[in-house]
């Protein structure tokens, strides 16, 4: 190997060299600045993520494959890497507060939050299936720790436990469906895999490894039969983590699996009908749990299954317009869900948990104006025009009625008029009851503009799509 | 580069609703609001007054891309069939304001934003020339309906907004598969002129009719998924009511005639008698219904649902007489009941009750106010000299020419509106006072005259003399046949 090669490789990864090393940094300074000081551990936190991405932007002229073909920086990559530095900033903005009330403002909370980054951007620039687990495993070993960051609350203890058991199990199906394909195949890679099989009749093992692959890509997202975890572990968590992962993981996961899910192996097997199975049981089993919840954060890890459904769908069309459309979704539903959850973690304050819906109960009569961000924020996650929430979904049914799954966006679009129903109950709790408490939210500077940010983005991209979608599109593989 | 008129026209109440958002004093906000609408309203009739009724082109279109990726562009312009609504919503809108001016007494501020927007989108609706606009435009509209109906409604608002949302979205929600899969037939394009008079497979035709026939029969409604409609009406405030009633059951059968005729021609003709049936079923039960009813709101809803009966019976008759005289008896609707959910509104807010027991003998008390509803009720009857008689009597023919037995179900039904009609009108106004003695019943004031004139003056002008609201929509009209039936039927 030359040292040209070795610049090369490096220089295709040096956003992600960039954030360990300043997450290593952050490690040591954090233990020498003084309590009170948080602030200092916020701005240096952003500052590095800002630094990636603009490392991350001025690679994305070019495609750089790296480390043997184990990881690339195309297009694809840098379009999710973005989603996971807006993600990851907005969570560092609506922590401090929320640190600050809940007691667990301590250097590691961010350094935390920056390795998982990291596992995040492994995973949307990885082509090998190696490279793949070493991303995921990085970010979820963080986010168990993160879930678990209440250490004086049981169900914090209890949700971090129940996802490392859970999570432990699922990587471990994965990577035996890894080896699997290594022993019939001889490779990991995701487009020499294909080759090694290209031709002949499909080996039922590997169709097995395929099932397997699947199973340990789906439980990270969320969807049904993997899904499990997801209400406890939501619930349990910091509401700040809580908001990123359902956000940034996610979309990881998302990233991983259009890799591997539009690898010519996996269609080849006739993965897309376990692939509908799963969107049609996901965002069914999503909707009509998340009707009976009274606990905010419960239905929104509902509603969080109900989406990821939705996204399936986008996989399920495949070809460039469903790869773009799920991107486009995951874009969108960080700008929407992150202000939900903003909204959430402002109502923390105090002996006042937020967490259960009728807790809103005329809301809309002392803060008009964050009711109305939130009514904006609900009926985008429900998916009426003219927010970005509408745009999301009716690109992904484009993408499905273009491939002539006509069926399956009828029984998308029935569904998501479930999920509209509990979304409109909490407006109706929200505008439509009468107040029984004063509300004194924890709305600083920083909330604040994350809410307006995030708002202008869930209205911005509902009114000016052809922007975002058109980035989708060009980052789109396979066009 | 020339104005754009209709730009102006939907945008004109978003400026105002934007405006309100910085107001303080509720006063203000209500003057506020009646000033950008009556801007809105003469915008309106300045686009009328330059409306060249010749042509069934489209006109004061504006066009430029929105989502080019996707062929979606931001397309507005008229025919006579939309100049007609676009003026009829301009004027319910204004007269919603001067109906809520007293009734509504808290947030007026943001139940006047919600009026605005609302206005603003059911404008859009009927000047869009994009499916997709058209779709955002059509499906919005359910966030401030749904706020005025469950925040300022009656008892029992918050089941009746929850009930017309998921209704009005099941159905709207397959319309949108409907207009993507329409997307890709008709050669990847939301133009709605590009795509009227393209000539699918019958197969598709007949899917995508009934996709489009569950939005539009859950907007109309025809029965079966009627079943929103009284709630809506009797929990949401007058101004809801007339919004609902005047311009958003418009919007259905507006989709039967932009999309379901010229787009889908040979489904439309094959289904032709299952709609008539619906038509006459809704016609005689909605009647039936209303006959029934004791609440003066519930009364009104279900003759609403009878009217608009008429209004389907006169498009699948898929003629002449039957199409002038059913947009033309949309109009009339929006008028004559907007006027009686007016009426109802103004006697709820002196007594309190809106039980038709619990009247009598309003003449004495409020003459004018009696004077007034005699007219609107004879006019929804359709008597001779008032605006629905001109209607009835075009929807009626036509309907005969077209299908024997449901002309027939018609009749019976303009039999039955005359009857429950005449019931409330004796029992309100007419015999011994009951409740006057109760309750202090004051006339109508200057205010509440303004906003019935209006509507009393079109009552009398369509009814005696209909030919410039016929000269309006004749062309689009006739161009419509031809898009139906081919070459040479438009005559």
């Amino acid at each position: 190997m030359t040292a040209a090669a070795l610049l090369q490789w490096a220089l295709a990864s040096v956003p992600e060299i960039i954030v360990v090393t300043g997450a290593c940094v952050l490690l040591i300074v954090g233990e020498l600045v003084r309590k009170g000081r948080d602030d200092l551990l916020l701005w240096a936190s952003v500052a590095i993520v800002l630094l990636a991405a603009v490392a991350t932007l001025m690679l994305a002229g070019e495609m750089q494959p790296a480390y043997a073909g184990m990881f690339i920086s195309d297009r694809f990559a840098v379009f999710f890497k973005l989603v996971f530095y807006l993600a990851t900033i907005l969570t560092f903005f609506l922590s401090r507060k929320y640190a600050e009330i809940e007691g667990i403002g301590r250097s590691e909370y961010y350094v935390l939050l920056l390795f998982a980054l990291v596992g995040m951007m492994i995973m949307a620039s990885a082509i090998d299936l190696l490279s793949i687990y070493v991303g995921l495993e990085l970010m979820v070993l963080c986010t168990y720790v993160l879930t678990g960051f209440l250490r004086k609350e049981r169900r914090s203890n209890e949700a971090a436990l129940k996802y490392v058991i859970l999570g432990a199990v699922s990587t471990a199906i994965f990577l035996y469906g890894v080896s699997l394909i290594y022993g019939l195949t001889g490779t990991t890679q995701l487009n020499r895999m294909a080759e090694a099989v290209s031709g002949g009749p499909l080996d039922p093992a590997l169709l097995l490894a395929v099932v397997f692959i699947v199973a340990g890509l789906v439980f990270k997202i969320g969807a049904v039969p993997f899904h499990m975890w997801v209400p406890d572990v939501y619930e349990g968590a910091p509401t700040t983590i809580t908001a990123f992962m359902s956000v940034a993981p996610k979309a990881a996961g998302f990233a991983v699996i259009l890799r591997v899910f539009l690898n010519p192996l996996v269609e080849a097997s006739n993965a897309w009908i376990i692939v509908a199975a799963i969107a049609v049981a996901t965002m069914a089993l999503g909707s009509f749990v998340a009707l009976v919840q009274d606990n905010f954060k419960r239905l929104l890890a509902y509603s969080s299954i109900a989406h990821a459904g939705f996204a399936i769908f986008g996989v399920v069309a495949g070809g460039q317009d469903g790869i773009a459309s799920v991107m486009l979704y995951l874009l969108i539903y960080t700008f929407m869900n992150l202000g939900i959850f903003g909204a959430v973690i402002m109502m923390r304050n105090g002996d006042f948990s937020g967490e259960v819906i009728e807790d809103y109960a005329g809301f809309a009569k002392f803060h008009p104006g964050l009711a109305l961000l939130m009514l904006l924020y609900l009926f985008s996650l429900a998916g009426i025009p003219p927010t970005a929430g509408f745009f999301a979904k009716f690109y992904v049914l484009v993408a499905l009625v273009e491939r002539g799954f006509v069926a399956l966006a009828v029984i998308a679009v029935l569904l998501s008029v479930v999920s509209a129903y509990f979304y409109i109950r909490i407006v109706m709790v929200i505008y439509m009851r009468e107040p029984e408490r004063a509300f004194e939210p924890a709305l600083t500077p920083l909330v604040s503009a994350t809410l307006a940010f995030t708002a202008a983005g869930t209205i911005g991209i509902g009114l000016f799509p052809a922007w975002f979608l058109r980035l989708a599109q060009q980052s789109a593989f396979g066009g | 580069m020339s104005i754009p008129l209709l730009s102006l026209i939907v945008f004109v109440p978003v400026a105002g609703a934007a405006v309100l958002m910085f107001m303080r004093s509720d006063d203000a906000v209500r003057w506020t609001a009646l000033g950008f609408g009556i801007v809105d309203l003469a915008l309106c009739v300045v686009m009328l007054a330059g409306f060249d009724t010749t042509t069934h082109e489209m006109q004061f279109t504006e066009s430029r891309p929105w989502v080019p990726a996707l062929g979606i562009t931001y397309a507005l312009g008229v025919d006579g069939i939309s100049a007609l609504f676009l003026f009829l919503t301009a004027l319910l809108s204004l007269i919603s304001v001067l109906a809520s001016w007293v009734a509504i007494d808290r947030k007026v501020k943001e139940f006047m934003v919600s009026l605005l927007v609302m206005q603003a989108l059911m404008l859009g609706v009927f000047c869009a020339l994009d499916l997709f606009l058209f779709y955002v435009f059509w499906e919005a509209m359910l966030i401030p309906m749904y706020l005025i109906i469950g925040v300022w409604g009656g008892e029992g608002r918050v089941y009746a907004a929850f009930k017309f949302f998921l209704y009005t979205l099941a159905g709207s929600i397959l319309f949108l598969i409907g207009v993507i899969v329409l997307y890709f037939q008709g050669g990847e394009t939301f133009d709605i002129l590009a795509l009227t008079g393209q000539d699918l497979p019958f197969g598709v035709q007949a899917w995508l009719f009934f996709a489009f026939l569950v939005a539009f029969a859950v907007k109309v409604p025809m029965v079966p998924v009627h079943t929103w409609l009284p709630d809506a009406h009797v929990q949401a405030p007058t101004a809801g009511s007339i919004i609902l009633a005047g311009v958003l059951l418009k919007m259905g059968a507006y989709g039967f005639l932009r999309f379901s005729l010229p787009m889908l021609p040979e489904a439309s003709l094959y289904y032709s008698t299952l709609m008539l049936a619906l038509s006459a079923l809704a016609i005689v039960y909605g009647g039936l219904l209303a006959l029934a009813q004791d609440d003066l709101k519930k009364l009104v809803a279900y003759s609403s649902i009878s009217h608009m009966g008429f209004v389907t019976l006169g498009i699948f008759a898929l003629n002449l007489r039957g199409l002038e005289g059913s947009i033309l008896q949309m109009f009339n609707h929006g008028i004559t009941t907007g006027a009686l959910f007016l009426f109802v509104g103004l006697i709820y807010e002196r007594t309190h009750t809106r039980s038709i027991a619990n009247y009598g003998g309003l003449m004495k008390a409020a003459p004018v106010y009696t004077a007034f509803l005699a007219l609107f009720t004879l006019s929804s009857m359709a008597l001779p000299g008032t605006n629905a008689f001109v209607g009835e009597l075009l929807v009626l023919s036509g309907g005969f020419a077209a299908n024997l037995a449901a002309g027939a179900a018609a009749v019976v039904g303009a039999l039955l509106s005359a009857a429950y009609l005449l019931g409330m009108y004796g029992k309100v106004a007419l015999g011994p006072p009951s409740v006057s003695a109760k309750y202090e019943i004051h006339d109508v004031n200057g205010r509440e005259i303004a906003a019935i004139l209006p509507l009393a003056i079109f009552v009398l002008w369509v009814g005696l003399y209909p030919r410039p609201f016929l000269g309006i929509i004749d062309a689009s009209v006739r161009n419509l046949l031809v898009q139906v039936h081919g070459e040479g039927s438009g005559q």
